[in-house]
């Protein structure tokens, strides 16, 4: 157990936004909610998953819909707690703890916008160990966590409550209210006990986005290249193994905003003038390809950094002309399981490439 | 009143006349009643001068294009369950259902819940017609919240909405409705017996069955049904109508967006009717104008019916080359005042034309 001040927002955000592969949301809008919180309510407690109680009522919870859309329609800060009060008072049940359902800029940050309004504990972990771009891509879904009743809420008060019995409906229903509420809600859903939540859970990932930004921020104090102390720290956390995939100037960016998430395509021409990277996009990164050759696949985390700050660049702020590095990240074994990679592995994509963890 | 199989036939053929086009196909919501008939349960239609002013009353209907209802066929459990839903949320039981509107397919889903759960059905509705959109309703226009409301479907989904604003309301639990299929089951506007009498429309079931009942048994008594029909109106609340063109569907064009059916239906004159009839279509007849002039407008109704039989016919079953008369009624003084007009009159369908009470435009 430990406790979040305002300090430790900066580096949580850096971090957050590399593990959100491209996605989850702005990270500067997630950190601004969050100070702003912490400010109003004070400090929040974050605890590991072994320290939450078997008896403990724990909800997940993150905004749903498109980041392209967060930069204009910037959330008010009190969704989140509206769609909570609304789970609480539609099921009577009383929520213990708060977990990120996914890990990534903004959706790291929310839920410490909740937990300081709330005063109740943040859990170290989330369902997706990166940021992915449906509900049923949860590791609480592929180990058997209903994602209803889905707690919606929109800046304006609107509130909806979906109740399906698969998660991938939970998911097409509620992105139709999502779209429907401006292309931006914000959601409570997979509510389990503590003991199920230490067994799906993609644990530590607040701890390894924070360590994230601290190694970038030690690194460029040392007047060392951040991105390699990065690949060595990496290698040394429980996702086991990272590398750098390539590097160039961003040359083409194609991307529309199609059912609801931000898809696209962009290229990145390495400085030798070689065969350019190809990087598919939805919502998150999905897949980096050079020529016929495939370098990294979903659930495999691929980033898109700044050549000099190794900050991560989101896939709504990709511009022509940014001189990037691109990072590969292996991710944990929960995730890489039979079960995982049906619901999170780019078949379910519509990708053809076969998963293959990088680095094994 | 305990309905019969011969009382569901000649609502069906009532509510499809009152439904104005919409409200879906008559025929896939009168099998459902009768197999709850035939299984031995009973449909009760009660006055809502019966209601107490404690009673509660949860309206149940349909929502989406009747155009996919004529694939999508509903099992009939789909608003059994999002009533039930409803109750839960509320933590209140209903003491009877309602039909929203009077059409097709919702005039018989709400008799399908009572029957299911025993709930007596209140001879009443909230648009008096058939209307596109769920915030068309008296209940809203006298004050009544739309919300919390749930959608569900065939397979046990359902979504709760709750909004303070109805046309919000609308629009989420359309975006809802679409991807559940484009048809979906819902349960909304719940409200105490007091405000049942307040707002909603009366005795609009038992006046479908009326009609239905006038219609054959002018046809068994080879009696013109038009004046039959004409005749019997103004001992109702709808006490105006005539009968504005007939002719030959000479065009349709239909378009199934946004979730509702949207099309344009022309009629050529025929006998001593001359010149061209257009009338626009959203789920509902809208507008009917002849050579630009308006004949009738939202919203009193537009009712095609055909000319043979005076059978009425909704908008997806309309075809070219059918013979068909128009007939426009006016709407009870309750869906004719400022405040309706603001949430149902013709400019909240984009028309340009104002109102006028059918007993004021030129023949």
């Amino acid at each position: 157990m430990r406790t979040l001040t305002a300090t430790d927002l900066e580096d949580i955000a850096f971090g957050a936004a590399v593990l959100g592969t491209g996605g989850g949301g702005d990270p500067y809008i997630g950190k601004l909610l969050a100070r702003t919180a912490i400010e109003h309510h004070g400090p929040v407690t974050l605890i590991d998953l072994n320290e939450v109680p078997d008896d403990a009522h724990v909800i997940t919870c993150g905004a749903m819909g498109a980041p392209t859309i967060v930069l204009e329609k910037v959330p008010s800060g009190e969704e989140l707690l509206m769609a909570m009060r609304y789970y609480e008072q539609v099921t009577g049940h009383k929520v213990t703890h708060i977990m990120p359902f996914e890990a990534g800029g903004l959706n790291s940050c929310f839920p410490i916008v909740l937990a300081a309004q709330t005063g109740l504990p943040l859990i170290d972990s989330d369902g997706m160990g990166r940021a992915f771009p449906q509900l049923e891509m949860e590791t609480f879904n592929v180990y058997g966590v209903s994602a209803a009743p889905v707690a919606m809420a929109d800046e304006k008060g609107n509130l909806a409550l979906v109740e399906t019995e698969s998660a991938a409906k939970a998911e097409f229903i509620a992105r139709g209210i999502c779209i429907r509420m401006g292309g931006q809600a914000s959601l409570v859903n997979y509510a389990m006990d503590g003991a199920t939540a230490r067994r799906v859970s993609v644990p530590a990932t607040m701890t390894l986005a924070q360590d994230i930004g601290r190694v970038v921020r030690e690194a460029h104090a040392a007047h060392e290249k951040p991105i390699d102390a990065l690949v060595d720290f990496l290698g040394t956390t429980h996702y086991g193994h990272a590398t750098r995939l390539g590097s160039g100037k961003v040359t083409d960016i194609a991307r529309r905003f199609e059912n609801g998430w931000s898809v696209g395509v962009v290229t990145i021409t390495p400085f030798d003038d070689g065969l350019p990277y190809s990087i598919r996009i939805q919502n998150e990164n999905l897949v980096v390809e050079r020529g016929a050759e495939v370098l990294a696949v979903v659930p495999d985390l691929i980033c898109v950094l700044d050549l000099d700050t190794a900050e991560a660049i989101p896939t709504e702020r990709l511009r022509y002309g940014q001189r990037v590095d691109i990072l590969g990240i292996r991710v944990p074994p929960i995730m890489r399981t039979a079960e995982a990679l049906t619901v999170f592995g780019p078949s379910a994509f519509g990708l053809k490439a076969a998963y293959r963890p990088l680095g094994l | 009143m305990k309905l019969d199989s011969q009382n569901l036939a000649d609502l069906a053929v009532g509510a499809a006349f009152l439904g104005t086009g919409g409200g879906g196909d008559p025929y896939i919501g009168r099998q459902m009643v009768e197999i709850c008939l035939s299984e031995g349960l009973e449909v009760d239609l009660v006055d809502p001068d019966s209601l107490r002013d404690d009673d509660f009353v949860i309206p149940t209907a349909m929502m989406g294009a009747p155009t996919v209802l004529v694939e999508k066929v509903p099992s009939g459990e789909e608003a059994v369950h999002s009533l039930k839903r409803l109750e839960l949320r509320l933590g209140r039981r209903a003491t009877h259902t309602m039909p929203i509107e009077v059409g097709g397919i919702n005039s018989t889903i709400p008799l399908v819940v009572g029957a299911r759960l025993g709930l007596p059905i209140v001879d009443a509705d909230g648009m008096g017609r058939a209307f596109p959109h769920l915030e068309m309703e008296t209940f809203g226009v006298y004050g009544v919240p739309g919300c919390p409301m749930v959608v569900s479907n065939e397979w046990g989904d359902s979504a709760v909405i709750e909004t303070t604003d109805n046309r919000v309301m609308e629009w989420l639990s359309r975006g809802v409705a679409i991807r559940m299929g484009g048809a979906a089951y819902i349960a909304e506007y719940a409200m105490c017996g007091a405000d049942v009498k307040r707002t909603a429309v009366p005795r609009t079931l038992s006046l479908a069955i009326r009609i239905g009942r006038m219609l054959r048994d002018a046809k068994a008594n080879h009696q013109n049904p038009f004046d039959a029909l004409l005749g019997l109106l103004p001992d109702t609340l709808y006490h105006y109508g005539r009968i504005i063109f007939a002719g030959k569907i000479a065009d349709m064009r239909r378009e199934t967006r946004n979730g509702f059916s949207l099309g344009t239906a022309r009629i050529d004159g025929l006998g001593r009717w001359t010149g061209l009839m257009e009338i626009e279509i959203q789920n509902e007849n809208l507008i009917a104008r002849v050579n630009g002039e308006v004949r009738a407008i939202v919203p009193d109704l537009i009712c095609i019916m055909d000319s043979e039989t005076a059978e009425p016919i909704t908008t997806e079953n309309l075809r070219y080359g059918q013979r068909v008369t128009v007939m426009a009624v006016s709407v009870p003084e309750i869906m004719r005042t400022p405040e309706a007009l603001a949430v149902f009159g013709p400019s909240c369908f984009g028309l340009k034309e104002p109102y006028v009470k059918i007993e004021e435009l030129p023949a």
